[in-house]
């Protein structure tokens, strides 16, 4: 064999085995995240209420997909097939950017913890899918029930697949500033709005000495402005203002997570900042479950035969709309007794 | 065969010598090297060479030539040593070992070739380089030596195997449960001893919860018995050991007799070996004050603290004797040991008649107490050849392997791991460390492993170059455990637990082969064979519960109702069967062309599947024979090769394929059998199949002084099998189906490098290893396109099969950090909530925290934020061999390593998690090393360990996080042997033509970055449990006599 034909025939040989090594290497599968055709949102239709923020979760099941997948909103339209610009719009919201402990002693510090940022009014978190309806959509800017709403597309998808669900519901209930709330969901019609005390203890009424039940309480929340305030008031059977001294054992500086506690011989007034309360997780505000603010009003006094009597009730309640509240209540069959037997 | 082709060359050549008068040469021939006399070697003389004499056995020779002729000496090995012819009367011919790596022989197919007309690709190591070092298993010593042979000696368990892969995984089956006990099925290669095919894949089925003695059968050859290990690796060079050569094959050739004056070799080691550093505890005052501080700092109130350590008498009891104590478990356990091996081999015998004795004695006592291993070993060959045309080799070897498994078993040591585990504060007595302190001492383990191997071989030439070769190999195992637990480890019953198995493996090969060369230049080599391998495997226990107590341990009296006692399930019986054919032919040793083609059954294939196909092809160039390269002085040689071939290996087993009857209740009040619903018969059930791409270039330079290996390749392994649950509806619970399929690829080179001069005193040879493996999954069951095996309840560290990736994935959190003040923790924009685990809606996360990244965006940490990362299995794996001599001096290093591998360090994740107790009396360690959180604002990297009161809350210590997955890359070095040569002139008066005395440190130091003890010593899912038997260190005094 020549000298140049030696050198080709190495060369051959060596480029042969490269190429099949090579294009080996290029039949082999392409690493990339599995997407499984059977995930599905497990609810298709959402129905957060409105005025207040609402997180959607456990709404979907990926199956064998990789995850984390991510998420899109697509095709917003309103149930008629009409473009529905108002979803899409970015608003103001008000976002945690600090953790809040309850521990707070000034109303700044708690500002301090939030921001004001846009965002599109509902939303979808990226890589969980699940959906956020923001406190500043209210019914003047959305449809709300008994409209039918809107309906909306969500692509999800990785780098290993793609998926588009169709005609998801999204029907809003009209706002309920405050909780508990006899407003009715749909239409907003409120026949009765007083509310009841979530409990009373030993207290007895003071012209026939019966037990008192959550049914002789009502209480009436009022919108008075827009600032952020609460003030209590209580009324007597004769709707002439009580001092709330009478409640002589009610912690006061820690009724609720307020500031400023101003109390005259009418009325108790706090600034508090809203939602109350303010993050849904037990604090000595709230109830056990953290999803109410509690207020507890007590008071003792010496009972038939000297026994000591200590009554109380408890409100349990959460209010969502900011502005300067006012709660009312009115104990609307007879007084508590306060004074000694 | 080397010696044939002597005999018969000098009896060819002696007729044809030219008779002339002149001179009348005498001399001596040895070897340079070994400084001894070396038969039958050939003198040959004149153009083209023609024999005129032969050495005799003792190396004398005496020829009458022409005055000033050149005469060759040549032996098969050896260089050819050219001599002037002179009136000169005696000689002395110092012959040299063949450095030329393409001379080399390697047994491949059966046959012996030389490298040169080999295609496939294969190592050889010699025997010589896997002496001096006292071990009980062979396979540590490969380690680092062959390039794409990764192995792990993970477990220093006396007569325990570690783990072996050739060229990268090819199984991605995972049994033994879960997390630490997870263990890949074992594919190691096959090994061949003598002929004798034996799978070092049994006793190894139960992984970490084994039954019997679990001795690998390769613990049972004495290393100084070896002559020569040939590992061969792609498909071509293992195609005629097919049904089984998926994995690879690994030859073993015993020594055999080659001198005509009887050799008689002495050769015996005492070693001591010495426990690794073990970790460090707390002890005495200190582990009491830390648990103080922190039940104080951390419980609750400080009232409900101070109750709880008055509720802890091994706290607030401080001035009891009982509890006043300092005890360093380990050093109970450990120990250093002193052993002892003794070798006996005669040897002696010529071409026509030969035979090799061999005795041995090996005695290691583990570093854990009631650990040991001892071996006895004979072994015998001999081959008998009265005419050219017929030659009978018969070999037996027998071995019986002893070994103490104390409270473990062959691979761990869960009892001394928990035993350690015990509270410095209480007395060193085996009493009080519980029952798996006392187990570790009292238990009475007596294992034994009989082994008897046989192998009768007879070849007659029929016609010229017509050979018929039969092979008939017998292959018996037993293995025995006795157990008994006296009442106190036990519950105060006392157990008796007998284990037998017997195993057994019937070969036979029937051969017929023609060798025809045409004009010297033309060479054709066809063959065609059958096979036929029986192997059973039965294995029974009997556990009699309660004896009557610890002297009187039965059969009567004990309790009937809770002892048990049969025949296991994993029974087998496997029959193959395979018929083959090959053709070689090569043109002036310049082109060469192998074809082979085999039909290959087995039993445990599906009913429905024919014999399977394995045809191999292989091709090869050697370019330094063209004439262009032919006159270049400083290229010894040089080729090109490649290879495609396949092979299976039986996978699943019979009843996987036929399904099986069973006990199925009772029908009118008698046992009735019927068809067990487990798992689904598959009649199509294929073995696994390799296919593999092999491309090699070959360089030898400067006369032996550089010699490069270089090897390419891609191995798909398919038919790979998977246990496919079944929709209820079926009936059936589960198939065993092929629907797995991965592949290998990786480069992998070999250097030996000679640097210095050939004048020099000194002679250096430096040979360097290293493999690139990638492994990459290819099918999955159904189309699936990825899998995730969940881990178990303690680790909970599952593992992902992804198409397209590694093969093995580790699914883990990742840890980002720790926080550092509670305001570092991310809120929820929307709701305000903190990140917070899944397990309780309240319980957020804080500072001293791990900081796991949440991987969808919902702050809250569950299964969704674990991410795929690591590999478990190494990607670069090698070594480096040094050998220097100097006079009567050599200096033999070996190191080996690891690179870019992922381990699971679940040990350091235990010792963080036994501070989540104070109250349990376990040990504690000093984890000051540690960078962890100790007050709000520290920049650490481990979570706090101290708050125990919300471990349970969050885990920060889990083990499926990536905190805990670390490097596992390392660079040991394994020997280093220094060996003296005592001056033959000096010993000669007794005898002695030999005597060589050394010194072996084995296990010297492992280099790695790794922060537990021993980066090696973790399972082959790269997890390093606590309770593995570390790994030895050894020092060695030896001494080898020859008469």
């Amino acid at each position: 064999m020549k000298k140049g034909k030696a050198f080709v025939f190495a060369g051959w040989w060596s480029i042969a085995l490269v190429m099949v090594l090579g294009s080996c290497k290029k039949m082999l599968p392409v690493d990339r995240p599995a997407f499984s055709l059977e995930s599905q949102f497990t609810q298709d239709l959402y129905q957060p209420v409105l005025g207040r923020t609402t997180l959607m979760t456990n709404n979907f099941n990926a199956e064998g997909s990789t995850l984390p997948l991510t998420f899109r909103i697509i095709n917003v339209r309103t149930f008629n097939d009409e473009p529905a610009p108002e979803l899409l719009k970015l608003f103001p919201v008000e976002v945690w950017k600090k953790p809040y402990t309850g521990d707070e002693k000034t109303l700044a510090e708690i500002t301090a913890k939030r921001a004001t940022e846009d965002h599109p009014l509902f939303e979808i978190r990226e890589h969980s899918g699940e959906f956020i309806m923001w406190n500043s959509a209210t019914s003047d800017i959305l449809k709300a029930q008994p409209d039918s709403g809107y309906l909306f597309d969500v692509e999800a998808f990785n780098d290993g697949g793609k998926r588009i669900f169709k005609n998801m519901k999204l029907r809003p209930f009209r706002e309920r500033p405050y909780e508990p709330n006899n407003q009715n969901p749909i239409t907003g019609a409120n026949s009765n709005p007083a509310i009841k005390p979530f409990t009373v203890t030993d207290m007895i009424t003071d012209s026939t000495g019966s037990n008192m039940s959550a049914d002789d309480i009502s209480i009436y929340f009022y919108r008075k402005g827009e600032g952020n305030s609460l003030t209590l008031r209580f009324l007597d059977k004769r709707l002439q203002p009580m001092d709330p001294d009478l409640f002589k054992d009610t912690k006061w500086n820690e009724l609720l997570h307020g500031f400023n506690m101003q109390k005259t011989k009418e009325a108790v007034r706090y600034d508090v900042a809203f939602p109350i309360p303010l993050v849904e997780m037990p604090t000595r505000y709230t109830t056990f479950d953290g999803k109410q603010a509690k207020m507890v009003f007590a008071y003792s006094r010496q009972g038939f035969g000297n026994l000591r009597q200590d009554a109380s009730f408890q409100i349990n309640f959460a209010i969502y709309r900011k502005g300067d509240w006012e709660m009312v209540i009115w104990f609307n069959r007879e007084n508590p007794k306060f004074i000694n037997d | 065969m080397k010696h044939l082709l002597i005999v018969t060359i000098s009896f060819l050549c002696c007729f044809g010598a030219v008779k002339a008068q002149n001179v009348v040469i005498t001399g001596s021939i040895t070897d340079k090297e070994k400084d001894r006399p070396l038969p039958g070697v050939s003198i040959l003389m004149g153009n083209p060479p023609k024999a005129i004499g032969v050495g005799d056995n003792n190396g004398n020779f005496s020829v009458t030539v022409p005055a000033n002729a050149e005469i060759m000496f040549k032996m098969i090995g050896y260089k050819v040593i050219k001599i002037k012819a002179s009136a000169k009367q005696h000689i002395q011919i110092r012959m040299e070992v063949e450095s030329n790596a393409l001379k080399e022989y390697v047994a491949i197919g059966y046959q012996k070739k030389t490298r040169e007309t080999a295609t496939g690709a294969s190592v050889s190591i010699s025997g010589k380089d896997l002496q001096s070092v006292p071990v009980p298993n062979v396979m540590e010593l490969l380690q680092g030596k062959v390039a794409g042979l990764n192995i792990q000696n993970n477990s220093g368990a006396p007569g325990a195997r570690g783990s072996m892969f050739l060229r990268g995984l090819s199984s991605i089956g995972i049994s033994g449960g879960g997390g630490n006990d997870a263990f890949l099925t074992p594919t190691s290669p096959l090994f061949v001893i003598d002929g004798v095919p034996i799978d070092p894949n049994t006793n190894y089925e139960y992984g970490f919860q084994q039954g019997g003695p679990g001795l690998s059968p390769l613990s049972l050859i004495p290393t100084e018995d070896i002559e020569s290990v040939d590992v061969l690796k792609d498909s071509q060079a293992t195609s005629l050991y097919g049904a089984r050569g998926a994995y690879g094959v690994i030859l073993i050739t015993t020594k055999r007799g080659n001198s005509k004056t009887p050799i008689i070799q002495y050769t015996t080691n005492f070693f001591a070996n010495f426990a690794p550093k073990l970790k460090q505890i707390i002890g005495g005052k200190d582990e009491r004050e830390m648990r103080i501080w922190q039940i104080m700092r951390y419980d609750s109130t400080i009232y409900a603290g101070r109750e709880n350590i008055n509720n802890s008498p091994f706290l607030s009891d401080s001035l009891n004797a009982y509890y006043n104590n300092s005890t360093n478990w380990q050093d109970i356990f450990y120990r250093t040991t002193f052993n002892q091996t003794h070798n006996v081999s005669a040897s002696g015998g010529d071409q026509r008649f030969n035979y090799k004795a061999n005795l041995g004695y090996y005695n290691e006592k583990g570093i854990i107490e009631n650990t040991g291993f001892d071996r006895y070993s004979l072994s015998m060959n001999t081959q008998f050849q009265p005419t050219p045309r017929f030659r009978l080799f018969t070999a037996v070897a027998a071995s019986l392997g002893k070994n103490q498994k104390g409270s473990g078993n062959g691979v761990t040591q869960s009892g001394v791991a928990s035993a350690s585990n015990t509270s410095s504060l209480l007395p060193a007595s085996k009493f009080t460390g519980g029952a798996d302190a006392m187990s570790t001492f009292s238990n009475r383990n007596d294992n034994k492993t009989a082994n008897i191997r046989t192998n009768i071989e007879v070849q007659y030439e029929l016609l010229k170059g017509l050979n018929v070769n039969s092979n008939f190999s017998y292959d018996y195992t037993s293995g025995v455990e006795d157990n008994f637990r006296p009442s106190l480890t036990n519950n105060n019953f006392a157990q008796v637990y007998t284990y037998d198995d017997r195993r057994s493996s019937l070969y036979n090969r029937n051969m017929l082969t023609y060798v025809k060369s045409i004009n010297d230049k033309h060479n054709f080599n066809i063959y065609g064979f059958n096979e036929l391998n029986v192997k059973r495997y039965q294995a029974q226990i009997m556990q009699q519960e309660r004896s009557p107590n610890d002297q009187y341990e039965g059969p009567l009296g004990v309790g009937g109702a809770l002892s048990k006692g049969g025949i296991l399930n994993n029974f087998s019986e496997v029959r193959t069967a395979s018929f083959a054919g090959s053709f070689s032919y090569n043109y002036d040793k310049k082109y060469v062309v192998d074809f082979s083609y085999r039909w290959d059954a087995a039993s445990s294939n599906g009913p429905d599947v024919a014999y399977t196909r394995n045809p191999s092809v292989g091709l090869r160039w050697n370019f330094n024979k063209e004439n262009l390269l032919k006159d270049l002085k400083w290229l010894d040689f040089g080729s090109l090769r490649g290879s495609w071939g396949k092979n299976i290996v039986p996978s699943g087993n019979i009843f996987d394929a036929y399904g099986k009857y069973n006990f199925a209740g009772r029908f009118n009040n008698s046992p009735a059998i019927g068809l067990d619903f487990g798992t689904m018969p598959n009649t199509m059930l294929l073995p696994t199949v390799t296919t593999q791409l092999n491309g090699g270039f070959e360089i030898g330079l400067f006369e032996g002084k550089v010699s490069l290996i270089t090897d390419v390749y891609y191995k798909m392994v398919d038919n790979m099998t998977w246990n496919k649950k079944l929709a209820n509806h079926n009936g059936f619970t589960n198939i065993k189906t092929n629907e797995a399929s991965m592949v290998n690829y990786g480069y992998e080179v070999s250097l030996m490098v000679r640097p210095l001069p050939r004048k020099c005193a000194v002679n250096w040879t430096l040979s360097f290893n290293g493999a690139i493996n990638h492994d990459v999954l290819a099918r999955l069951p159904d189309n699936m396109r990825e899998i995730l095996v969940p881990g178990d309840k303690i680790t909970d560290q599952s593992i992902l099969y992804r198409l397209g990736r590694n093969s093995l994935s580790n699914v883990l959190y990742h840890t980002r950090g720790v926080f550092a003040n509670d305001m570092d923790v991310p809120v929820d924009p929307a709701t305000g909530l903190r990140y917070r685990t899944s397990n309780n809606a309240n319980s957020f996360f804080r500072a001293g925290d791990p900081y796991w990244t949440d991987v969808n965006g919902d702050y809250i940490l569950d299964t969704r934020d674990q991410v795929v990362v690591g590999n478990s299995q190494p990607a670069i794996t090698g070594g480096v061999t040094s050998y220097t001599t100097y006079k009567n001096f050599s200096l033999n290093i070996t190191m080996s390593y690891t690179a870019i591998r992922d381990i699971l360090n679940n040990s350091l994740a235990q010792r963080f998690q036994n501070l989540y107790n104070p109250y349990n009396p376990n040990a504690l360690v000093p984890i000051d090393d540690y960078n962890y959180w100790k007050s709000a604002g520290d920049k650490a990297t481990y979570p706090n360990p101290m708050d125990y009161k919300r471990y349970e809350l969050y885990y920060p210590y889990r083990y499926n996080q990536t905190l805990f997955q670390e490097d596992g890359s390392y660079f040991k070095i394994n020997t280093m042997t220094l060996s003296y040569n005592i001056d033959r002139n000096l010993t000669k008066r007794w005898g002695i033509t030999s005597l060589r005395v050394y010194s072996t440190v084995n296990n010297v130091y492992t280099f790695s970055r790794y922060s537990g003890p021993d980066p090696e010593n973790v399972t082959d899912l790269g997890r390093d449990r606590s309770d593995g038997y570390p790994n030895r260190r050894s020092v060695t005094l030896g001494l080898n006599v020859q008469f």
